[in-house]
């Protein structure tokens, strides 16, 4: 096995080596889960740190289930119970953490960047659980892996992306890592949230939803998210689901065996219809239960990355 | 009395158009013709050759933090560094603790200035009360007070009304006014230049269109009330296309850009590196193109340092978190000299022209001028040696300055304010 990394911070700079190893460890967790065994593979004795600086329910309780699986010490801090509400800086926070004999931290931070601080801060594994708008990797893995178990190879697959992308690490996350997989990424939505430079990161972007439906293999919904964009980025929440929200109507132009993900949490009747969410080609609930064992491959090769060299 | 006669430097004196090897003289705190020199006093000579002189640099643009005390800068601390950097007058902002919006508090500063500054200090008083931007500030009583201009650097006055009203009322004083243009509704959540590279890292984008849209602002008020604004800290290649087009039509209007947007651009952040967290942002390579070519045409008059200290604890964080602005009052010379070595033949000449002569006329100060009669303020330069500045050398109490660890050519030798020397490198 060829790993190298003691962090994950994101898809950009993971290598599609990397990307397979860790889908491939994921499936043998999951194979694990389904036949309810312990692993073999394990992080016995190892305390796992998970700093959550923003609110998050899916992710946090998927990496604690995750560790608890691989038998790993799971400790929790959410910003709320923290010394962070008290000012003192991400590098003592850090420094404490690591004094306290950390194995590995998984931090979820709204500043971009932050786990990268963390890095080079401290010689710990750093996982990134979702810095500001930067990186979701153990999400757009997850998701990945779910594409893949659906449609097989990604190569010249076309996965559309539809919503706030200006705002959002997993639609960041994906296009890096789905481009690396050979599929073809759109990007669509309101020009004011999926602005044209984005051409310039390697995605397709549009702003007609129909014809972007048409061609889909699978679409992937993002939460529109009201605390973020203020007025400015569209009229209002009527007119956004009016014209790029995933109707009964819209969702007859996708190819009968489209498949349809969300990150979660999702704002029903607003970026995608009730009953779609619910469909036959929704996998939604599928990814939320991938992400257990992806979130135990990236664990394991992070957290035990300095016995695995 | 302290006489001084400079022998063999390669004097560079745009006020007066000279860049050649000759000799000057100085009695007591100005220059004076060597038939002037009181035969009856005692003359020291100090032997130039191989170096250059300049006139004194003038900054349009540094924050001390605090008047006095304070762990992360002070107007000593500060004046300090000036003078290791070849500066002999420095304009700080306003925005120092305590904030100087009212004549009492600039009284004050001022006097501490004339205390505790090794050079000369000036201050900026605020165009509006806190540089809120809401009531215009006893501009008047300030002036009285020592200011020798007002701005909301670095801040920029958002009504438009007050602003013009400001200028206008200003003028009254024939105080300049310096806005730094900067539209804060399309701005507030930039940490970084609006491109590609803060879209893929998930910063907020600080657009040129609202700096852009602040300097065409500034011009509309110059022309139409025939009265100077200088701009501060240009950063966009689009501005500099708007000073370029408005200074031929004759507008009143002055620009500086800072020793960072010309030397470095947006690819610096991409490792979310806080000490190229800049105000404004970095911006691209175009843009610090279209900066060079302003320089050289004159379109952009002068280089500020745009000095703005932070302590590390401070710079040491998330990148948004994080504040911007760095320091260059001791650096900004030799990166800009290393900046241009090799593409202008006449470079310390050009130098002296956006560190010194142009700031002068900017200020309405004196200064700036290696001509007999003036004060002797001026700088001795070695422009071939080369030195790799570490936090380790500076005066000042932060070491937020992106220059520092790299090698650059030309080294400030000696300062001299008024004839005496503040700085020597020995």
């Amino acid at each position: 096995m060829n790993w190298n990394r003691t962090s994950l911070l994101g898809l950009e700079d993971l290598t599609v080596e990397e990307i397979t190893i860790i889908l491939e460890l994921a499936s043998e967790f999951k194979r694990n889960l389904q036949n309810k065994v312990l692993p073999s593979k394990n992080l016995k004795g190892k305390r796992i740190v998970n700093l959550f600086m923003e609110p998050s329910t899916r992710t946090r309780v998927a990496f604690e289930i995750a560790a608890k699986s691989l038998s790993a010490d799971v400790i929790s801090i959410a910003s709320q119970s923290s010394s962070l509400t008290k000012g003192e800086t991400l590098k003592d926070t850090a420094n404490n953490i690591q004094a306290l004999g950390a194995d590995a931290i998984v931090i979820r931070h709204p500043s971009a960047g932050s786990p990268l601080f963390l890095s080079k801060t401290i010689p710990v594994p750093i996982i990134n659980a979702g810095d500001g708008s930067h990186e979701h990797p153990s999400q757009a893995l997850l998701d990945i892996f779910t594409l893949q178990q659906k449609l097989g190879r990604l190569d010249n697959k076309n996965i559309t992306i539809l919503g706030d992308i200006l705002f959002s690490r997993v639609a960041r996350s994906n296009l890096w890592g789905l481009k690396k997989l050979g599929a073809k990424v759109t990007l669509v939505g309101p020009s004011t949230l999926v602005p044209r430079e984005f051409e310039k990161l390697g995605a397709v972007v549009s702003h007609d939803v129909d014809k972007s439906l048409k061609n889909a293999d699978a679409i992937m919904l993002l939460r529109i998210q009201h605390e973020r964009q203020s007025t400015s980025h569209f009229p209002s929440l009527e007119e956004y689901t009016k014209i790029f929200g995933l109707n009964m109507e819209r969702a007859k132009l996708l190819k009968p065996n489209a498949i349809i993900l969300h990150p979660g949490p999702i704002n029903r009747g607003v970026e995608i219809d009730s009953s779609i969410a619910d469909s036959k080609n929704s996998v939604i609930l599928q990814q939320v239960s991938n992400g257990i064992a992806v979130r135990m491959a990236i664990l394991y090769l992070c957290a035990n990355s300095s016995n695995l060299q | 009395m302290n006489n001084l006669h400079l022998k063999n430097g390669h004097i560079v004196d745009p006020a007066n158009n000279i860049n050649e090897v000759k000799d000057l003289w100085i009695q007591g705190s100005r220059f004076v013709d060597k038939n002037e020199i009181e035969k009856s006093s005692c003359l020291e000579v100090i032997d130039l050759e191989g170096k250059m002189v300049l006139p004194g640099f003038i900054d349009l643009r540094c924050h001390p933090r605090n008047v006095t005390g304070g762990s992360t800068e002070n107007i000593c601390s500060i004046s300090k560094t000036a003078a290791q950097g070849g500066y002999t007058s420095i304009l700080g902002m306003p925005n120092i603790s305590p904030f100087i919006d009212n004549p009492g508090d600039a009284r004050y500063a001022t006097e501490c200035a004339e205390r505790d500054a090794v050079i000369k200090f000036y201050l900026a008083g605020a165009l509006t009360e806190k540089s809120e931007g809401n009531k215009l500030s006893p501009i008047g009583s300030l002036k009285e007070s020592g200011i020798k201009a007002v701005t909301d650097c670095p801040y920029s006055t958002q009504n438009n009304e007050i602003f013009v009203k400001g200028v206008e009322y200003a003028a009254m004083f024939n105080l300049p006014v310096i806005d730094f243009p900067r539209e804060l509704s399309l701005s507030k959540h930039g940490t970084a230049h609006d491109s590609k590279i803060a879209l893929s890292m998930g910063l907020g984008g600080y657009p040129r269109m609202a700096e852009e849209i602040f300097v065409q602002r500034s011009i509309t008020v110059s022309k139409n009330l025939e009265v100077p604004i200088h701009l501060s800290s240009i950063s966009s290649r689009g501005s500099v296309e708007l000073i370029h087009d408005a200074k031929s039509k004759g507008v009143f209007i002055t620009a500086d850009t800072t020793p960072h947007h010309i030397f470095f651009d947006d690819r610096m952040i991409t490792d979310y590196d806080a000490n190229f967290k800049t105000h404004p942002p970095l911006r691209e390579e175009s843009d610090q193109k279209a900066l060079l070519s302003g320089l050289r045409e004159g379109t952009i008059d002068a280089i500020c340092t745009a000095h703005e200290p932070h302590q590390d604890y401070l710079k040491q964080a998330e990148y948004d978190i994080a504040p911007a602005g760095v320091t260059s009052l001791d650096t900004c010379f030799s990166a800009i000299f290393t900046r241009f070595s090799e593409e202008l033949n006449d470079l310390a000449f050009e130098c002296a022209k956006w560190l010194s002569f142009n700031p002068s006329k900017i200020l309405k100060i004196e200064g700036g001028n290696l001509a007999s009669g003036m004060c002797a303020d001026f700088v001795v330069i070695n422009p071939k040696e080369k030195k790799i500045y570490t936090e380790k050398d500076t005066c000042s109490l932060a070491s937020n300055n992106p220059f520092y660890g790299k090698k650059l050519i030309s080294v400030i030798e000696k300062t001299f304010v008024d004839g005496k020397v503040v700085f020597d490198k020995n």
